[in-house]
């Protein structure tokens, strides 16, 4: 369970990115967080993992305060959350394989690591996870080679390498067209279901956080002004957290072209 | 908010530029007159003179059996020039690497001064510099000339690899940190391959310069051909030194083209 208590986050210069933000995400959830670009939800997500780190409050995941976390214990704790970015964030030169192997760098040994020496079982789990993401075939391909869907799942890939408890998902599908959205989220939605894993995603498509979320959290300005199931959800909430009407631009579209 | 007159609109720089262009002009133009009146153009031989002694330099060689019966000779001295060249490059393309680490500013944090310092401390000298040092240190001989080669490659490569490294894309190694690796694994998996194809693609390319710098090393005495092309000169035995030009222009050239070839491959 991740819990957030009164947490803010100022930056370097002033600008502040979380305005005391209390949360309590169950373990299997699946939360879609949403609001404007700029309403501080790359900052929350990433304040899990401590990409950035929050600078006042306590991030409580199962019971301990992570911003007291040593270097050693932060790396021991970022084993078990895998990260999905709207960029993929592969090394392009390298293969398919090698990226997803990537995600049990923290698992392996320094040395082993170094000298690519896997054991069978982790070349296995990549193997497979590629597999579960439907692209199994591309393993020895570089990954530069892939077209962006085929990426973002490498990245799922890899997330899922980690055997990770938690996946934070950082606007997956912003760089895909609508029919790859839905089936990168549908990929999400499964592993969420399948391997009990929670997910936070950041999206800003409105149909796309009512289709795929449990629960949906809205941002405005670094604040939480909306905390609800997606069933209680309606275009009436999204004008509420946006602060303005719904535009065309908000939805991505069905996936009927798939 | 005031009407845009499109039709009599005009470059607001446009006064700027020609005085900046004036100003520039008249300045280049003292230069040149200063550098022409000082320096003391006239050749010291009458023209007349010349044309048959380049004539001992580029004709004659090729037609004498003398001068064809060196060539083996030649040819090992030029292998020897090679041979340094490569020794000297791969010293320096390595030891570079800790130094452009140092040096690029997304890395070497606050200590980024030091490496910048060591490598313009090195670019400040010309490798002859160095050969002559090496060569009062070490004693003549190819050593020396290895030596100064790679400490003048790890000034230059260290430079390129810094700009490289600089040029990486961060988020890939924030994102291999935040699955828990380490800071060694970060560098082996994110940052390693993303510079490894620049990285010796400049290193082929300073092998070129390279090449082409051992070849004089030699007249300090650090080996290769430089030495009997210097002595030969100094002798007057001008259609030895043709023939030697000709050896290491010939190399210089096959080897730029190898390399060239190489490099497109590489990025």
């Amino acid at each position: 369970m991740i819990e957030f208590r009164n947490v803010s986050l100022t930056y370097p210069n002033g600008h502040q990115g979380l305005k005391n933000i209390n949360l309590e995400i169950k373990e299997g959830e699946f939360v879609v967080i949403v609001g404007l670009s700029g309403a501080g939800k790359s900052t929350l997500i990433r304040s899990i993992n401590q990409m950035v780190k929050p600078t006042e409050g306590e991030l409580l995941i199962d019971g301990e305060n992570t911003l007291k976390f040593s270097d050693r214990k932060l790396r021991k704790f970022r084993r078990n959350i895998g990260m999905i970015f709207q960029n993929y964030n592969l090394v392009k030169r390298s293969s398919v394989l090698r990226n997803v192997l990537a995600g049990r760098l923290g698992h392996t040994g320094t040395l082993r690591s170094i000298l690519s020496l896997f054991s069978q079982a982790d070349v296995r789990l990549a193997l497979h996870s590629l597999e579960r993401v439907g692209i199994a075939e591309k393993a020895y391909i570089r990954a530069d080679q892939l077209s962006g869907g085929q990426q973002q799942r490498v990245s799922i890939a890899r997330a899922l390498t980690q055997q990770p408890k938690l996946i934070l998902a950082d606007e997956p599908v912003a760089s895909l067209d609508p029919p790859t959205s839905h089936a990168v989220m549908k990929d999400l939605q499964r592993i969420n279901k399948e391997d009990a894993i929670t997910m936070v995603v950041n999206l800003h498509a409105i149909d796309l956080s009512m289709q795929y979320a449990d629960r949906i959290i809205g941002l405005r300005n670094g604040e939480v002004v909306f905390d609800g199931p997606a069933s209680s959800v309606s275009e009436k909430t999204f004008e509420d957290i946006y602060g303005r009407p719904i535009k065309e631009d908000d939805l991505v579209g069905d996936a009927s072209n798939e | 908010m005031s009407q845009l007159d499109i039709n009599n609109m005009k470059n607001p720089k446009r006064a700027k530029y020609w005085w900046t262009f004036t100003g520039v002009t008249i300045f280049m133009a003292v230069l040149y007159y200063v550098a022409f009146t000082e320096t003391r153009l006239q050749a010291q031989r009458s023209i007349w003179e010349s044309g048959p002694l380049l004539k001992r330099f580029f004709w004659d060689p090729f037609f004498m059996s003398e001068i064809h019966a060196k060539i083996p000779e030649y040819f090992g001295y030029m292998m020897e020039t090679v041979a340094i060249a490569y020794a000297g490059t791969l010293m320096g393309a390595i030891l570079a690497i800790p130094v452009g680490f140092l040096a690029a500013r997304n890395v070497g944090g606050h200590f980024t001064f030091v490496g910048k310092a060591i490598l313009n401390a090195v670019r400040a000298f010309p490798e002859i510099l160095f050969a002559i040092i090496f060569v009062a240190a070490v004693g003549m001989g190819p050593f020396a000339g290895v030596l100064a080669i790679s400490i003048n490659s790890i000034g230059m490569l260290g430079k390129l690899y810094s700009e490289v490294i600089e040029s990486i894309d961060m988020e890939i190694i924030s994102t291999l940190k935040a699955t828990g690796a380490s800071k060694l694994q970060v560098l082996v998996y994110g940052v390693i391959p993303q510079v490894i194809p620049e990285f010796s693609s400049y290193a082929l390319y300073r092998y070129e310069i390279d090449v082409r710098s051992s070849s004089v090393l030699g007249i300090v005495g650090a080996g290769g051909i430089g030495a009997p092309l210097i002595l030969a000169a100094n002798q007057r035995n001008f259609e030895e030194v043709g023939m030697m030009l000709f050896i290491i222009v010939l190399t210089v050239t096959v080897i730029d083209l190898i390399s060239t070839n190489i490099r497109k491959r590489l990025v």
